[in-house]
């Protein structure tokens, strides 16, 4: 059950509180909380690079997925299987981003090398190559390219921040993937 | 002094007290203590260095005083050298429960007189029995030894009563008694049981809360908290709700956040509980 406690409303910082008013905060916010001065600027950042952007929502959840899964960060994984479904990928896509199902013949070229930019990314140590830079810069403009990489490595911190804090998926969350047919 | 935390301390928003936790453990347990300090647990040190480091960033940033509580103060190591060095930077007022005053500590402090502090010395009662049912068997008896000699040494020494209600009788006797110690009127404070650490097992606690706790920016190991009846423990676990930063150094970041949280509370909010 985590390797840290998530704190309660009534154990809140002072600086924190106001992430509680609407109620349970969710594992990510609960964890962060115990530190008060890093949660106040974290989650405005991860709202404002995972939210709503120039970029639209399912090329975002195409990266935040893949990432998750080439991380092996389960509490995401679980997480942004049904903010994908919401942002309009099929499960078919879906389980193919999860690395469920087999990457070939899934999706249009565009969306193929967003993929394997991400892979690179996520998997890969050093440069990325050459021809994976091209193919993504073929379908995207450079404000695009430094979003969508800055999305894929700030979906990194979080997947090692929440698998190495061990935190628990949301009931919530469990509950709906076993209705969408994604449960274990 | 041109900061903003100078500023919302000469006009009142901040104490111009911070308070520093030196240490949590203490050769008494209290039944009231917000800090559940005895002598096993764990020590939860600021080092002199920390200490000296955050007084000196205090009196840049324009706070006039320093405070030094705990546990007890007088076994943290070196504490005479450290109250040496913060008075040379700040007045400073010391709690203590008044039983550690060996000859040979008295005569350390001695070296102290003169300076700009105080040892504020816990007395629940004038009647050894009460005052001992909270605070420990000859409690009453070490601290009415250790007092005059204290004053004798030149220390200013304060008394500090712990109780929600203390009937005028037992009131006028404990004055009667304070004043025969050497302790004037004007360092006799009274204040109530705080329903925090052992506290909340008093009935008669009262809570606390931003709304009424007046913001005194405390340092202690485990970081900045709103006030020194902030980082209290329940169950041997730390109270994390009147918590405003983990980051000490520098002292600027908890005391701008305190000012920010300060700022944000409803107005007419502030109150004086004489609990400090």
């Amino acid at each position: 059950m985590g390797r840290v406690p998530l704190l309660r409303a009534e154990d809140a910082p002072l600086l924190a509180r106001p992430f509680y008013v609407d109620g349970d905060p969710g594992p990510i916010v609960a964890v962060l909380a115990h530190v008060p001065e890093l949660l106040v600027v974290a989650l405005p950042f991860f709202g404002r690079v995972l939210g709503e952007s120039a970029v639209d929502a399912r090329t975002k959840e195409i990266v935040i997925l893949r990432a998750s899964a080439v991380a092996q960060c389960r509490y995401c994984v679980d997480a942004h299987t049904l903010v994908a479904l919401d942002a309009g990928l099929t499960a078919e896509e879906v389980r193919v981003l999860r690395d469920d199902a087999p990457l070939a013949g899934a999706f249009a070229e565009r969306e193929r090398a967003l993929v394997a930019w991400v892979d690179a990314v996520a998997g890969e140590r050093g440069p990325v190559a050459e021809s994976t830079a091209v193919a993504l810069r073929s379908w995207f403009a450079d404000h695009e390219v430094v979003e969508l990489t800055l999305l894929a490595a700030t979906t990194l911190l979080l997947n090692r921040l929440c698998t190495a804090l061990e935190l628990p998926s949301v009931d919530a969350t469990l509950e709906r993937l076993r209705d969408c047919g994604f449960g274990s | 002094m041109t900061s903003v935390i100078a500023d919302a301390v000469a006009d009142g928003t901040l104490s111009g007290r911070v308070w520093f936790y030196s240490n949590y453990h203490c050769n008494l347990a209290c039944t009231y203590c917000l800090t559940e300090s005895a002598p096993e647990v764990p020590k939860r040190l600021l080092s002199d260095a920390a200490m000296r480091t955050a007084a000196t960033q205090a009196a840049a940033l324009g706070f006039t005083d320093l405070g030094i509580t705990g546990g007890e103060p007088f076994l943290a190591p070196g504490i005479v050298d450290t109250l040496d060095a913060l008075t040379d930077t700040l007045p400073t007022l010391v709690l203590s429960n008044g039983t550690r005053f060996t000859e040979a500590l008295v005569r350390r402090m001695s070296r102290l007189a003169g300076r700009d502090l105080a040892v504020q010395v816990s007395l629940d009662s004038p009647d050894p029995e009460m005052n001992d049912a909270m605070r420990g068997p000859e409690n009453f008896a070490r601290v009415v030894d250790a007092i005059p000699r204290l004053v004798d040494a030149g220390v200013r020494v304060r008394i500090a009563t712990t109780a929600t209600a203390l009937d005028p009788d037992a009131a006028a006797r404990l004055c009667e008694l304070h004043r025969g110690l050497g302790v004037a009127d004007a360092d006799h404070v009274v204040r109530p049981i705080v329903s925090r650490g052992r506290g909340i097992d008093h009935d008669d606690a009262v809570g606390v809360s931003p709304e009424n706790l007046p913001p005194e920016l405390t340092i202690t190991a485990d970081g900045a908290f709103w006030s020194p009846f902030g980082p209290t423990v329940r169950n041997g676990r730390l109270d994390t709700d009147l918590l405003v930063t983990r980051t000490t150094n520098p002292l600027r970041m908890p005391a701008e956040e305190l000012l920010g949280l300060v700022a944000g509370r409803p107005p007419g909010g502030d109150t004086t509980m004489n609990i400090r």
